[in-house]
């Protein structure tokens, strides 16, 4: 479903990714952990096709297509879906309305019938209550004045209403208490499908406890250092990065 | 060299003005049309030099002459289509600032509620319109609007009446065979503890058109006046405004005005307050894009204390757009307590758009709390990022922003036909707006 090939990637003229190599079968979980500074969320980016978030070499092969040719509304209506980190607010739209305009946006772009008003809502609902974001804030503008936990759930709400193939979740898990990691996992696993794949980042193994993985990599300072199993995360978490690598901390950031 | 303040007028202002000068319904109204076309003459126009003009060349539309308006016919569709204030709504029409008496309908209100075209009161009551002129007037659109006296809106809501259906004034500019000026005046006065709800609508459906508008608006003790105005010029139009506030103890205001499109607008208020408890409120929001130039100019005189005024204008300028947004608050020293603020915020779509932004605070009490703030920014990258990340191409993704930008004002109007009146024009001048629907 998705090919990485010995990417590497700038920001603002410095290398972050040096070479990374993945691929992820429909249907799959791979984990991407990493300390702080290792080149995770550029990764999402790059796959997101962000502005300023250069490729220098290698290929992203989505679904036999190249991704980076791809504006990143085109990524989208492909099916990829990236759960921000950071969720932007945008004040002056309401979150209702934003998502039924992104869905028919993106049912256009892939040739399928808008969904009506009546269909939308209805499905809204029932997907708000099940990823646990409150009636009051479909009508709110989008994460305008959200706590953070209201923001995370609201984009894994937009990552169920937009029919993605392929998710990204960016450190979908900071800032939650248990019981929203809890709920978060519940609409992420209520999402997996054979045709569906996610890539999950995280710093931390206590997602992972409820997202089970197939498949876990250690990302240090821009390269993919280990792969494996979910053992993989479990050791991890008892050895910390410095352990797990071998290498002092300052070592698995980016290096300049 | 003397920097002059003022031009001579073009010689066709005279020769238009003769031709008129002999239609006057009444000796007293054409005495008052003389006196006011001298001044006019002594006066001239304003040029960059005179400060409140600095910021807009007027005399750069005034090149043309412009002939009266003969108001030529409209059909009732065109006119349907800017209909506001919903189906119990009262309504005067005017195409070329002459009203259209079949179409209009302003019956049916209160005991005592006086809603008439300016033409009728020249004709039945010319004393009691003069009555409320100023003859030392030295403003030269004021002057020239006094000379071409002819049409307009009368609205008198007497003490303690409160007018439950919303009163629209519906203006609309048509193209005729030559450039077309007209001159229309709205007078408003409410009544000690009166209220109404007033929509203004300005229209422009092509053509070389000048509009001179002048506004007398008179609040009592107590008196609430909302009121929502919608100016969306046409290619060619030009519209310079002014209007002219006194708020009585404790009235309020509540006013809204979105301006898009034409060719030059201008947009003149100014607010007494006059008394303690009063609340005046200006929203408005501008969007030119193209060579339009939309010029906002507010002053706002606190004379009493313990009032309250809030101006908060955004604008959008695309394109080689130019706008100015001109706010000056006066505090006496009698307005001790005043609370006044002022804010305007714009957003530039693109490098060659222009804003003039002039806050200016003049206050003399000590014991007051003012603040005014402007901002200029561009779009914001993430969030552009964002919208575009969720399947909006960069076109929608751009229209739903620079429209949540504006929107925060549209969503102030109180007529729900107006707000989406203005929504929808908005977005079909946004590039990909069109693919956008708020209207559902």
């Amino acid at each position: 479903m998705l090919e990485i090939k010995n990417v590497h990637a700038e920001v603002g003229g410095k290398e972050i990714l040096k070479g990374i190599t993945l691929a992820i079968k429909p249907g799959e979980i791979h984990a991407m952990m990493g300390p702080n500074g290792s080149g995770k969320s550029t990764l999402a980016y790059v796959l997101a096709g962000r502005d300023g978030y250069d490729v220098t070499s290698g290929e992203i092969v989505f679904d036999g297509k190249n991704l980076l040719e791809m504006e990143t509304e085109e990524r989208a209506a492909a099916g990829f879906f990236l759960a921000m980190q950071y969720p932007i607010e945008i004040p002056g739209v309401a979150n209702n309305y934003f998502l039924r305009q992104a869905l028919n946006a993106l049912r256009e772009a892939r040739g399928q019938e808008k969904a009506s008003a009546a269909e939308f809502m209805k499905t809204l609902r029932e997907q708000a209550k099940v990823v646990g974001v409150k009636p009051e804030l479909l009508k709110r503008d989008v994460n305008t004045g959200f706590s953070g936990g209201e923001k995370k759930r609201n984009e894994i709400l937009q990552m169920a209403m937009l029919e993605p193939r392929f998710c990204v979740l960016d450190e979908t898990d900071s800032g939650l208490d248990i019981d929203a990691l809890k709920t978060v996992a519940d609409g992420v696993n209520g999402l997996r499908g054979p045709e569906r794949s996610f890539l999950v980042i995280t710093h931390y193994q206590r997602l992972l406890d409820y997202i089970v993985p197939d498949h876990v990599h250690v990302l240090a300072d821009g390269k993919i250092q280990r792969s494996g199993g979910k053992e993989l995360a479990l050791e991890l978490e008892k050895g910390g990065y410095e352990r797990l690598l071998g290498k002092p901390e300052a070592e698995l950031r980016v290096s300049a | 060299m003397v920097a002059q303040r003022h031009t001579e007028a073009d010689a066709s202002f005279r020769s238009n003005f003769e031709a008129i000068a002999a239609n006057a319904p009444n000796a007293a109204i054409q005495a008052w049309r003389q006196e006011s076309f001298a001044r006019f003459e002594a006066i001239g126009i304003p040029t960059t030099r005179f400060e409140p003009w600095k910021y807009t060349n007027i005399g750069r539309s005034l090149r043309q002459p412009f002939r009266p308006a003969r108001a030529p016919q409209l059909g009732s569709d065109a006119m349907r289509a800017h209909f506001a204030g919903g189906p119990s709504a009262r309504r005067l029409i005017f195409i070329n600032g002459q009203i259209q008496s079949s179409f209009s309908h302003a019956h049916g209100f209160p005991e005592g509620v006086v809603v008439k075209p300016l033409s009728t009161m020249l004709r039945d009551a010319p004393d009691r319109v003069l009555d409320g002129l100023d003859a030392d007037d030295e403003r030269s659109f004021t002057a020239l609007n006094g000379a071409f006296l002819t049409d307009g809106a009368w609205i008198e809501v007497p003490a303690g009446v409160n007018v439950t259906t919303p009163l629209q004034l519906l203006f609309l500019t048509v193209a005729e065979p030559a450039a077309a000026m007209c001159h229309p005046r709205i007078v408003v006065k409410l009544g000690e503890g009166s209220s109404l709800h007033l929509i203004e609508s300005h229209i422009g459906l092509g053509g070389q058109v000048l509009t001179n508008l002048v506004t007398q608006v008179e609040l009592g003790e107590q008196a609430v006046l909302d009121h929502d105005r919608l100016q969306l010029g046409g290619d060619g139009t030009t519209l310079v405004g002014r209007a002219d506030v006194d708020l009585g103890r404790k009235a309020r205001l509540n006013q809204v005005l979105a301006t898009s499109g034409g060719g030059l607008t201008r947009n003149e208020t100014e607010a007494r307050l006059n008394g303690s408890g009063i609340e005046c409120i200006l929203n408005g929001t501008f969007l030119p894009r193209g060579n339009e130039h939309i010029d906002n100019t507010i002053r706002i005189e606190h004379r009493a204390p313990d009032s309250h005024s809030d101006q908060f204008y955004k604008g959008v300028l695309d394109d080689k757009a130019r706008a100015v947004f001109a706010g000056k608050i006066l505090v006496t020293r009698e307005a001790q307590r005043t609370n006044a603020y002022q804010r305007n915020n714009n957003l530039m779509l693109t490098d060659d758009a222009e804003i003039d932004a002039k806050p200016e605070l003049e206050i003399y009490a000590d014991d007051v709390k003012c603040s005014h703030g402007a901002t200029s920014s561009d779009l914001d990258e993430i969030s552009l990022f964002y919208l575009q990340s969720r399947g909006l191409d960069r076109r929608r993704a751009t229209a739903m922003l620079t429209y949540a930008f504006a929107g925060e004002i549209i969503d102030r109007y109180r007529d729900d036909g107006l707000k989406k009146q203005a929504q929808r024009s908005v977005l079909d001048r946004l590039p990909g707006g069109k693919a956008l629907d708020f209207l559902e």
